[in-house]
């Protein structure tokens, strides 16, 4: 039985109504309660304030005042917002599928019994603890520089060196490389899947004479379908907010020529550099809205792809 | 009253040697007590911010300790940053309610906190702080809308920085300052990529800048701003893009990528700071910093004009401001703290040119002797412009803070040919006309 399915049972199970048990939700809940704290004061308060903010013209100085949906109506206006939902669409959709991809291929890999696994897991898994840092972006921003060492691996191969970062045809691809790059959290997830196929299946097929390529798309990958979900859900809300790469790697502006301008590093700028609270606020609930509609999407297509195996 | 508040505290020390009371002159120069202020008789802490780099910090530090020492009755917490965080947090601490009560404030935020009330409208703390040895031009930048919200700390002008190294290197004479021309300059830059080698270049950067746009305005006969509004023409800013384009299809500035990539990198990795660009647009304090950083005897030139000669496009920035939060529970110490800044020779010693030429003219003279060459060459070049200063340059208006940040994208986009000067102009003047009515 595949996580997931155990994580239902568990769901199913029909709590029974004796003084003892009631004692023990009250124990439950008590223990829950620093938890709840936090999600009220620290989550819950300001996304209502911020969903407030949403309606108002704010500069952070001076009293908020109503606007009605008049920063909704300015965003359908707004060419750089446009630009930014652009540059973060290519990087989400560009980089998720490359990046679960290569997760899986090297889960597959992995997987085979390979000596020294823990190690290599730990290896492949170290880039998704760092990725997201404020160091690696710095990194990356040397590795991919005029005089970084990108450029001078390929002048080995008497290739011209390339401002990777610098020129805005060739920005966002270093930020979807690091994003990639990333890829050993999702494939944890995929090697403890992996674990979970019945091996009597893979056996059964073997001694009907299946190959082992088809012992994978037909055994192997239907049974793991619930795991790709996940972590394709997980990946997709991930890359939509990403912030940290393009702040640093850019000095901040999404530059060269906004071609790095994430919509979370816009919203950033309208906020802090032009005092524009409101806007920023009413920007973050249509990134909410776009990341609810996608998520949705997901859920809806999964009925026609994801295989649970109970 | 606050003559003896600060003495009060320290009449042990009085007691002890007479002559201490001399120290005191800080704290006892500006006079009886205001009405709208008075020093509290309790312990007062009040905190400091500044943005700059550790140099600035331990001075910064040292100004406070004599402070403190002639105010025991007064603590000063200080705290600094980088430039990019110390806006950010200025913002949100201000949104929390929670200002510093005093802080370095930049010429481009000072309306936007002014106008919208976060800063103190320093006239009323009384005669606390003594402007009297401050030039009229230079205090009227700190005033918007009929409030006093800043007291000039330095002045700086646009300069531009010559390399001579480079100039030998390329075998080019050393230009005449007092009459050379924008054609000039770029046939100098050409000389000097052509004489280099491939990795030296004429000029470093161009097109990112507020104060070089400003000064190419003001040659125009035009103006960034006019009375709190984007009042500059397309025109000028597309001449300036084409004057950019020019000097990137002669090879006198590097290639597009490189400029970008120079861009985010730290003064002391710029190419002028590298030994690597013969001429740059800067701001004449950063000589002392930059000729550190290069070890070539860099020299402050004038900024070129269109026909050559003064034509009153110079103008003084005042580098920045000291300000006090409209919500200090202390104004009277925070007015004593800002006098001791403006006007102590002590803090003048300490400080020397490190923010800027200082404003305060005797200031200036005291410590003139105390300077090294570099910083006497800012503190002359400064002074020779007195006569060729133009009018006063508008101070950025709120909402336009953010400017250099609205013109990178679209001076990027000349730079790689997605745009044409013409159309970068225009959506940059849109831009920040719209930042300016939003604010």
């Amino acid at each position: 039985m595949s996580a997931l399915g155990e994580l239902r049972t568990i769901g199913h199970r029909k709590v029974a109504g004796s003084s003892k048990e009631k004692n023990e939700n009250k124990a439950a809940y008590l223990f829950l309660l620093p938890w709840f704290l936090g999600l009220a004061i620290i989550t819950v308060g300001p996304m209502l304030a911020s969903l407030y903010l949403s309606f108002t013209k704010y500069n952070l100085l001076q009293p908020p005042e109503i606007i009605g949906f008049g920063n909704f109506e300015r965003m359908l206006g707004d060419e750089r917002l446009h630009n930014s939902l652009g540059v973060t669409f290519v990087y989400v959709f560009v980089s998720v599928p490359v990046q679960l991809g290569l997760a899986l291929a090297l889960a597959v890999v992995l997987n085979r019994g390979l000596r020294g696994l823990s190690f290599y897991r730990s290896v492949f898994y170290l880039p998704s603890l760092l990725g997201s840092s404020v160091a690696i972006a710095v990194l990356w921003k040397q590795v991919f520089g005029t005089q970084g060492l990108v450029n001078v691996f390929i002048g080995l191969f008497g290739a011209e060196g390339h401002g990777w970062i610098s020129d805005p045809s060739t920005a966002l691809s270093t930020l979807i490389i690091l994003n990639v790059w990333t890829f050993g959290a999702p494939m944890v997830i995929f090697l403890a899947g992996l674990r979970q196929v019945p091996q009597m299946y893979l056996e059964a097929a073997e001694v009907d004479g299946a190959s082992k390529w088809q012992r994978f798309l037909r055994i192997t990958l239907p049974l793991l379908t619930p795991i790709i979900f996940f972590n394709l859900v997980l990946q997709i809300i991930h890359a939509f907010q990403s912030f940290t790469q393009a702040f640093i790697i850019s000095g901040g502006n999404g530059g060269p020529a906004d071609s790095t301008l994430f919509y979370t590093l816009y919203l950033y700028n309208r906020g802090f550099a032009n005092f524009d609270m409101g806007y920023a606020s009413a920007m973050a609930w249509f990134l909410l809205l776009i990341i609810g509609v996608f998520t949705a999407i997901n859920f809806w297509a999964s009925k026609y792809w994801v295989f649970y195996d109970d | 009253m606050r003559v003896n508040r600060c003495t009060a505290k320290t009449t042990v020390f009085v007691a002890l040697a007479a002559t201490t009371a001399l120290l005191l002159s800080a704290c006892a120069s500006s006079g009886v007590g205001s009405d709208a202020a008075t020093l509290s008789d309790e312990p007062v802490t009040l905190s400091f911010t500044w943005w700059g780099n550790d140099l600035r910090t331990a001075a910064t530090n040292e100004v406070i300790a004599a402070f403190e020492a002639e105010c025991p009755n007064i603590t000063i917490e200080g705290q600094f940053s980088d430039w990019a965080g110390y806006w950010d947090k200025l913002a949100t601490a201000t949104a929390a309610n929670d200002t510093p009560d005093i802080m370095q404030m930049d010429e481009k935020y000072i309306a936007t906190y002014g106008e919208r009330g976060a800063l103190l409208d320093l006239d009323t703390t009384g005669d606390a702080i003594d402007l009297s040895e401050f030039p009229e031009s230079a205090l009227a930048t700190g005033e918007i809308d009929g409030g006093r919200y800043g007291i000039p700390t330095a002045l700086n002008s646009q300069a531009i920085m010559v390399n001579p190294d480079l100039f030998e290197q390329a075998g080019v004479p050393l230009p005449d300052d007092e009459n050379w021309t924008w054609d000039d300059f770029k046939q100098l830059g050409a000389q000097i990529s052509a004489g280099g080698g491939g990795d030296v270049f004429g000029v470093q950067t161009w097109g990112f800048e507020d104060g070089s746009l400003r000064t190419w305005a003001r040659q125009a006969g035009d103006s960034l701003y006019t009375d709190g509004e984007v009042s500059i023409k397309t025109e000028a800013v597309q001449d300036w893009y084409e004057y950019m384009l020019a000097m990137v299809d002669e090879g006198v500035m590097p290639p597009a990528s490189t400029v970008v990539e120079k861009l985010t990198a730290g003064q002391a990795e710029s190419m002028t700071a590298t030994n690597r660009a013969g001429m740059g647009t800067w701001w004449n304090s950063q000589l002392t910093a930059l000729a550190d950083s290069s070890g070539a005897p860099l020299q402050i030139m004038r900024v070129p004009t269109p026909d050559g000669g003064a034509d009153g496009s110079a103008y003084y920035k005042t580098s920045m401001f000291w300000s006090v939060s409209s919500r200090t529970e202390h104004p009277a110490e925070a007015a004593l703290f800002l006098d001791y800044l403006a006007n102590s020779e002590t803090a003048g010693d300490i400080m020397l040119t490190e923010r800027g030429v200082p404003a305060n003219e005797k200031i200036r003279e005291h410590i003139k002797a105390n300077l090294s060459p570099n910083d006497v060459a800012v503190v002359e070049f400064l002074d020779n412009l007195a006569d060729d200063i133009g009018e006063v340059e508008s101070v950025t208006p709120a909402g336009a803070s953010a400017m250099e940040g609205l013109l990178s994208p679209f001076t990027e986009q000349v730079l790689f040919g997605q745009a044409t000067p013409a159309q970068a102009a225009e959506g940059f003047v849109a831009a920040l006309k719209s930042a300016v009515a939003a604010g």
